[in-house]
């Protein structure tokens, strides 16, 4: 579905040169949740953007369906880690979720029912005629998530996306997002630098090295495919996969 | 807090006018340049029934709003044309910068030349002067766009109109505001100093009457109309501002929730 080859980016300008990836190849199936983690600072977001066709690399290819990425493909949606400033304040909220559809050019029938249901699906269907404003930073980020949702992408990118949001509501959101990809077979690329949200929320984890940055290690998560916060936390597997991840972590930021 | 603000303000002008009455009545100063202000006031009421005064008025208004207008639309459309086009900007700068702080009425002796006292006198004044007031208020607010909105925009397929009208104008709108209410103030005092100094029909130009046939009071109440008028367009600005920008955080705190 999604695959990254050679990725390669070096930001100029200003008199300063930073590669901030160096070498980075991986691909995604149809369908799959691949959680990358990595040192702060050592490229994530960057590769997300690449791979969103945000920005473009200064080698390598990112194919979509095996189309080249040129710039942001109509089946993708980017969840964004500044979620509040990726809100339009001068819209309602409804209005934010339905602005990517009307780009669409569906009925306005159709952007009502897709953005009722989105809204829906993450319990904020009476927030529709509130501004982003007046909402909570944990409602803030459902909000942007159902606009990504009501969009129907067929791949969903989403940066660090909890990673403003208090324990509790993270919680919440991470078995929302659990539930969504199992309920719409959408393939998800996830960002985080929570090795706990990776191992409970992916189907494979990718570790980033430190800057600059390629892919340290790719580990496949056998946990059962329900999961949810009570058990799986405490599952021996669970533990023993985190204790990978954070080893292999640990061993990127000594950048060995 | 907000009634005995008003009541403290009515009670201000109230000894303001009794001043402008007691101090000619005592001889303080020559009651033939600053007469009493029931004289003021006598003035004002024959100026109100008569129908050259409201052509006058009628004159002023058509040249402010049409100037003002005029200047507006450019201003934005220049505004937006010189942010988004790459490099105009910087090619523009200069001669913006050069531009900019020449003062309307050293266009008179031009706008004379040009036009002489026609309406288009005044437009191109009160145009000149009100312009610039817009322009650069919306290259500062279209400067104000939040990258992460841009790119939101653009990832969810906004083509380049799209994201002018639906990222760009609203983050600038709070700007153009300003800019607006600042170009209605400046284009009512060019309005009116064109038609003193030029003698293009209007309220400018019924003050330079009154004051050349010595009718002291009336020229002292067609300066209290201007005042008034300057009063309501920013009354009237300032109410459209807050409609406009109900969203926005300096007016947020009104919004019923
Ligand atoms: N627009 C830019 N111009 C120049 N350098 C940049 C730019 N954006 C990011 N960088 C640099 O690229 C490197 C990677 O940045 P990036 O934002 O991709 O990291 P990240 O892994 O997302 O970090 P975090 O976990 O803190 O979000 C950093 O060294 C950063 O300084
Ligand atoms: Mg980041």
């Amino acid at each position: 579905m999604l695959d990254v080859q050679g990725l390669h980016k070096v930001y100029e300008g200003s008199g300063r040169r930073t590669e901030a990836v160096r070498d980075l190849t991986f691909s995604v199936a149809a369908g799959e949740l691949v959680c990358l983690v990595g040192p702060s600072g050592c490229g994530k977001t960057t590769l997300l953007k690449c791979v969103g066709g945000l920005l473009a690399p200064t080698a390598g290819e990112v194919r979509l369906a095996g189309r080249p990425v040129d710039g942001p493909p109509p089946g993708m949606a980017f969840v964004f880690q500044e979620y509040g400033r990726s809100l339009f304040p001068w819209m309602r909220v409804g209005q934010n979720v339905e602005l990517p559809l009307k780009q669409k050019r569906l009925s306005r029938q159709r952007r009502r029912a897709l953005v009722a249901d989105a809204l829906e699906s993450v319990g904020l269907a009476d927030a529709a005629g509130a501004y982003p404003w007046q909402l909570s930073g944990g409602m803030q980020q459902r909000v942007a998530i159902a606009r990504a949702l009501a969009y129907e992408p067929e791949v969903l990118l989403m940066d660090e996306p909890f990673a403003a949001v208090d324990a509790q509501t993270r919680a919440e959101l991470e078995d929302l997002v659990r539930r969504l990809w199992r309920e719409r077979g959408i393939t998800i690329l996830f960002v985080t630098h929570d090795i706990d949200e990776a191992v409970y929320l992916g189907e494979r984890v990718l570790v980033l090295s430190a800057s600059p940055t390629v892919v340290r290690e790719q580990l496949k998560v056998d946990l059962p495919d329900q999961r949810d916060q009570l058990h799986t936390r405490v599952n021996p597997r669970f533990a023993e996969l985190r204790t990978r991840v954070y080893e292999q972590v640990q061993a990127a930021k000594r950048g060995r | 807090m907000r009634g005995s603000d008003a009541a403290l303000g009515a009670a201000g002008c109230a000894v303001f006018v009794l001043l402008g009455e007691a101090v000619p009545r005592l001889g303080l100063v020559d009651e033939d340049h600053f007469p009493p202000a029931c004289r003021i006031a006598g003035a004002l009421g024959r100026e109100l029934s008569d129908t050259a005064f409201w052509s006058a008025l009628g004159d002023t208004l058509t040249g402010w709003a049409l100037g003002l207008a005029i200047a507006v639309s450019a201003g934005v459309v220049a505004g937006v044309v010189i942010s988004v086009v790459p490099y105009l900007r910087e090619v523009t700068a200069s001669t913006i910068e050069f531009l900019r702080p020449i003062p309307s009425v050293a266009l008179i002796p031009l706008a004379v030349l040009l036009y002489g006292t026609e309406l288009r006198s005044v437009l191109l004044l009160v145009g000149y002067a009100a312009f610039w007031q817009v322009l650069i208020q919306v290259l500062y607010g279209v400067r104000d766009v939040d990258p992460v909105a841009e790119e939101t925009a653009r990832s969810y397929g906004l083509g380049g109109w799209a994201r002018v009208r639906h990222v760009l104008w609203p983050t600038a709108l709070p700007y153009v505001m300003t800019g607006v209410r600042l170009a209605a103030a400046v284009a009512l005092i060019l309005a009116v100093t064109a038609e003193l100094v030029i003698g293009a029909p209007g309220l400018g130009a019924r003050i330079a009457v009154a004051q050349t046939s010595q009718a002291v009071p009336e020229m002292y109440a067609l300066i209290v109309v201007t005042g008034v008028l300057g009063l309501l367009i920013n009354v009237g600005t300032r109410a459209v501002e807050r409609r406009a920008l109900a969203w926005h955080q300096s007016v947020r705190g009104e919004v019923a929730v």
